[in-house]
């Protein structure tokens, strides 16, 4: 039986359409037509793969085919989309089903590599689908005539919603649609997302607004298949490094035997190294293979996905620069190299093989030492569960505000009230305080609340008339250079004396090395020969070279990741395990258990192990590497408390380690009190340095609301004189304007973010309440080994500034990187 | 202001580097500074970047007293006394030099300065070189990489970064002393700090409030 929907003509005419492919609608496709038919505004969660475009893209079709009386000329659907690379082949899409249904519609691509031409015929006469990327979007804000452009749109549709959810860029979107909403009452609003653990959240983030929403959901499932790599034998004792390479032979096979595959690893210095390590282990490789990273070129990068797609390269060796974007068909093999960290990542990157709706995405898993293995079976349960992480979305972001007050005001300005109500119609800013509003618009037209001298500063003016715009040209050049909210590095280019050029490297990184040190990048050993103007000169060398270790480049391990990693562990120790990971890894859960013990999932294990070294105490809490900086520091301020003692501290994912060479007393009742959980923000703020942490935290905000120019290539030069670094800024804030709202939101990033606040307390409300169990030893056990070898060392002590001073006299001074001038 | 002080024999001539960013030499009574960089808050400011705006006139006022403490007749300043053309903040200059009638201000001329000598007069300055030499001494504003002659310069705003464990680099402004060349640290507050290494011969004398770090590089 038809029901009404289905004998309109739109949907006649799809589904036949449909049909002359060979097609079929999906369930989850029919049922976006029609609610998106009967005014609704939405969300579609479908697995990549099963045409999510089609649900809404089509739904806008239908709805033109049906009622063709409500639309006008111009520009119907705004398609926002967080990967630039994906606007081209999803526009050709699009652009071949509305030619072959049978419309004139046009689709455009508006984003950064638009010709200009193009981009003006746009502005004089806008396409019926336009794909944007949130900075796209928010650029054609701060055009003048930005209320022609959308006059008769009737839908925004935001692609990889997930994607966007939790990030600043997540905050742009949402700006951008409540102003766009505010103009255009009647505009529907469907996100699409892959799975994640807040859907109903992520809905309501999108579509705050009153008014008919839903849910749709893809019954379809991806399915995916989890291999995990083992090594030739298990080893007590883990292999040092993180680079895994001892099963770089056995990975060899799996590329030779696939028709493309994708290794993924989880940092660029990893992805370098693996590169060469293929190579060496089968040197046929050479020039069938290619390296992939935010580091190498973008021109290099374009050629190497154009390769893939066409299937000319066996394998790439990849970050997560090739997370998302373009399906590459040939790819049948994913291999990750490492702990996948979170669920979500790991599903998405065993997403990029078998593409078609009903293959299997294969992945392998090398671990990088023989406990990780634990890892694979914890993945295999979080996926059969399909466990995924939570997409925390960004709030009261004022650096992301004032960004796009200045952008509103550019683009013919506004009216304080009225778009006092479009921001806190957003989910971000629904609690923004009057105080906290005021204070936005003083920054932007009298540069802040603090000093005088207001009349000097000039960005927004208001107008007699209330309306507050910007009136010099220069600000508004320099603002539109600065839209966006992706804070890179100041990179420099690296280029051959004899020409060519390689890639771009930190600046921090190149000047360190001094002239004639080696070093690594796109897979080929360099030497520097000179830095001048932003550009570092290399020439061609061969030997050892230093892998530039990339900040940032350590991806937290997610707490669902660590819930099933505990419960893993714990379930290797009993008898009649069923997983085949878990039994491999039997010889070293049996060393475990005999030396100490393997914690039940309501046990919180301590080693104290002396050995001629001195005395290191371990714990386990399996909440990931940042938690675990910010936990060793916690537990080696509280013991300091007990009697004076210095520690110096090493973690990975697993646990962590305090060590030091006098002999750490610590009772059962005292090991108690140091894992209380009373007065836990209040030690964890005096066991750390928020001021520095924050201080981390302020550039990307600096550089967001415009307090610091980006340092773009090729353009530096006209600002030079407002070139600053965001520590600096930090620096007179903190001595002039202590309650400057962004100076504020670096603090609460540093709550948030960094020492992960809610994570840290539910740890220690969980340990609370296990059973602790504090076990003594000789030697090292299986589950400190990797700690300890893995050891980035830090020495904490109590002591104060000037005496910490004192004692560097004679220590540690390291060279540190370069911010001046 | 609590200052602390270090001699260092250069030249044959006792000087006095303190941990205020100011060099004094005396027997010549002169106050040596370097890199004030006066108005860039302001410049900041006219280009829409909300930097608190009172910076400019706290640094003045401690150059004041510094010059009160030491009597100074001079005040050298080896360039980069302006950061970009004149503003309000500029003219807060004048404030100082009214007040210190009895002080010679001579500027060595920075890549920054790009005022014309007749408005430099005005605001005060009584007298602008390229290089300036007193006995064996040159007043530079660029260091050079091999100096021909004794040279007291600025430029680099010189600086160390100090790993303090954990999570901590203390980054602190310093004098780099090699046999033949003082660089003076950046006067200024809001300036950043370049704390590459230094080639040896060199000793870098960092600074804080209470006192001195000594880093020889040899």
């Amino acid at each position: 039986m038809k029901n009404q929907f289905q004998q309109t003509q739109g949907y006649t005419i799809i589904a036949r359409w449909m049909q002359d492919k060979g097609m079929a609608p999906f369930r989850f496709q029919e049922n976006t037509w029609q609610k998106y038919s009967r005014g609704y505004s939405g969300m579609v969660i479908a697995p990549t793969g099963f045409g999510k475009t089609f649900s809404v893209f089509l739904a806008v079709v239908i709805d033109f085919l049906n009622r063709p009386e409500q639309f006008s000329e111009g520009l119907k659907l705004l398609w926002i989309t967080p990967l630039r690379s994906l606007a081209q082949d999803l526009a050709r899409a699009m652009q071949e089903a509305i030619n072959e249904i049978g419309l004139d519609w046009t689709v455009e691509v508006r984003n950064g590599d638009t010709d200009p031409l193009i981009r003006r015929r746009q502005q004089r006469q806008m396409p019926d689908i336009l794909l944007v990327t949130p900075e796209t979007l928010h650029l054609l804000l701060a055009q003048k005539g930005r209320d022609r452009f959308f006059r008769s749109l009737q839908c925004i549709a935001v692609d990889e919603w997930h994607e966007l959810l939790g990030s600043k860029r997540g905050v742009m979107t949402e700006l951008a649609i409540s102003y766009l909403k505010s103009q255009y009452a009647g505009l529907r609003i469907w996100g699409i997302t892959a799975t994640i653990g807040n859907l109903e959240e992520a809905l309501q983030v999108l579509v705050p607004y009153p008014g008919r929403k839903t849910r749709v959901t893809a019954q379809e499932k991806k399915k995916l298949e989890i291999i995990p790599v083992f090594p030739p034998e298990v080893e007590i004792l883990p292999w040092a490094g993180h680079s895994g390479s001892r099963l770089v032979e056995q990975a060899v096979p799996l590329i030779l035997n696939s028709r493309s595959t994708i290794v993924f690893t989880n940092t660029r210095s990893q992805s370098e190294l693996w590169y060469q390590l293929l190579l060496e282990a089968w040197p046929d490789f050479s020039g069938q293979i290619a390296l992939h990273h935010s580091s190498i070129d973008s021109h290099i990068r374009h050629w190497i996905e154009d390769s893939l797609s066409k299937g000319r390269l066996k394998a790439v060796v990849a970050t997560s620069s090739l997370d998302l974007g373009v399906d590459f068909k040939p790819v049948d093999t994913v291999i990750q190299v490492g702990s996948g960290k979170s669920v979500a990542r790991f599903m998405q990157r065993a997403g990029r093989s078998g593409h078609t709706p009903h293959e299997i995405s294969r992945i392998y898993f090398v671990p990088t030492h023989s406990l990780e293995l634990i890892e694979a079976a914890a993945l295999k349960e979080a996926v059969r569960t399909r466990t995924v992480e939570d997409r925390t979305p960004v709030v009261m972001a004022f650096d992301v505000l004032v960004q796009f007050m200045v952008t509103i005001a550019l683009g013919g300005g506004f009216r304080a009230d009225s778009l006092h109500t479009i921001v806190r119609n957003t989910h971000a800013f629904s609690f923004i305080s009057q105080e906290e509003w005021q204070w936005c618009v003083a920054f932007i037209t009298t540069g802040g609340t603090i000093g005088a001298g207001y009349e000097d500063f000039h960005k927004v003016a208001v107008q007699p008339d209330g309306l507050l715009k910007v009136e010099k040209r220069r600000i508004g050049m320099l603002h539109r250079m600065n839209i966006g909210v992706i804070v890179s590095d100041a990179m420099m280019r690296v280029k051959f004396t004899s020409g060519g050029y390689v890639g771009m490297v930190e600046e921090y990184f190149l000047s360190r090395l001094r002239s004639g040190e080696k070093f690594m990048l796109a897979g080929r050993v360099l030497e520097l020969v000179r830095i001048k103007e932003m550009t570092a000169y290399v020439r061609l060398s061969s030997g050892k070279g230093i892998t530039p270790s990339w900040l940032g480049g350590r991806l937290p391990l997610s707490s669902n990741l660590s819930r099933f990693l505990r419960q893993k562990l714990a379930q290797a120790a009993q008898p009649g395990v069923r997983d085949p990971e878990l039994r491999f890894l039997h010889p070293l859960i049996a060393g475990q258990q005999e030396y100490s013990h393997i914690p039940a999932e309501d046990e919180f294990l301590v080693e104290m192990i002396h050995t001629r070294e001195g005395y290191h105490l371990f714990m386990y809490p399996f909440e990931g590497r940042l938690v675990h900086e910010v936990m060793a520091a916690l537990i080696a301020f509280r013991i300091s408390r007990l009697y004076p003692i210095s520690f110096s501290m090493a973690m990975n994912d697993y646990g962590f380690e305090l060590f030091s060479d006098s002999e750490i007393r610590l009772t059962e009742d005292q090991l108690h009190q140091v894992l209380s959980r009373d007065q836990l923000m209040q030690d964890v703020v005096s066991s750390i340095n928020a001021t520095e942490m924050a201080r981390h935290k302020f550039r990307d905000i600096a550089v967001i609301s415009g307090m610091v120019v980006q340092n773009t290539y090729g353009r530096q030069k006209n600002n030079k004189s407002l070139q600053s670094s965001a520590g600096i800024i930090f620096k007179v804030l903190e001595a002039y304007d202590p309650s400057n709202l962004l100076l504020k939101q670096a603090y609460t990033e540093v709550f948030n973010q960094q020492l992960e606040e809610q994570r840290l307390v539910a740890a220690f409300l969980r340990i609370s309440k296990s059973r602790i169990i504090y076990r003594q030893a000789t030697r090292f056990t299986p589950l400190s080994f990797p700690i300890k070898v893995d050891s980035l060392r830090q020495s904490l002590s109590s002591e104060v500034l000037a005496q910490r001073i004192q004692k560097l006299q004679n220590s540690s001074l390291k060279p540190g990187r370069k911010t001046k001038p | 202001m609590n200052i602390t002080e270090q001699t260092i024999i250069f030249a044959g001539e006792p000087l006095l580097l303190t941990n205020q960013g100011v060099l004094f030499w005396e027997k010549q009574q002169a106050l040596v500074l370097s890199d004030l960089h006066l108005g860039k808050a302001a410049h900041f400011r006219q280009n829409g970047i909300a930097i608190p705006s009172r910076l400019a006139a706290d640094d003045l006022e401690k150059l004041g007293r510094l010059i009160g403490h030491y009597q100074s007749r001079t005040v050298i300043i080896t360039g980069d006394l302006f950061h970009a053309g004149s503003n309000k903040e500029t003219d807060l200059l004048t404030t100082l030099t009214k007040g210190h009638p009895g002080t010679g201000f001579v500027l060595i001329r920075g890549n920054h300065d790009r005022l014309p000598a007749a408005q430099l007069h005005s605001l005060g300055i009584n007298a602008i070189y390229r290089q300036l030499k007193i006995n064996d001494i040159s007043f530079t504003h660029l260091p050079a990489i091999e100096p021909d002659s004794f040279t007291i310069c600025g430029h680099l705003h010189p600086g160390v970064a100090v790993q303090v464990p954990p999570y901590r680099t203390l980054r602190l402004p310093c004098y780099v002393v090699t046999p033949r060349q003082i660089i003076l640290p950046a006067f200024s507050r809001f300036t950043g700090l370049d704390t590459r290494p230094v080639m040896p011969p060199a000793t870098r004398y960092a600074f804080y409030e209470d006192g001195f770090i000594a880093i020889p590089e040899t």
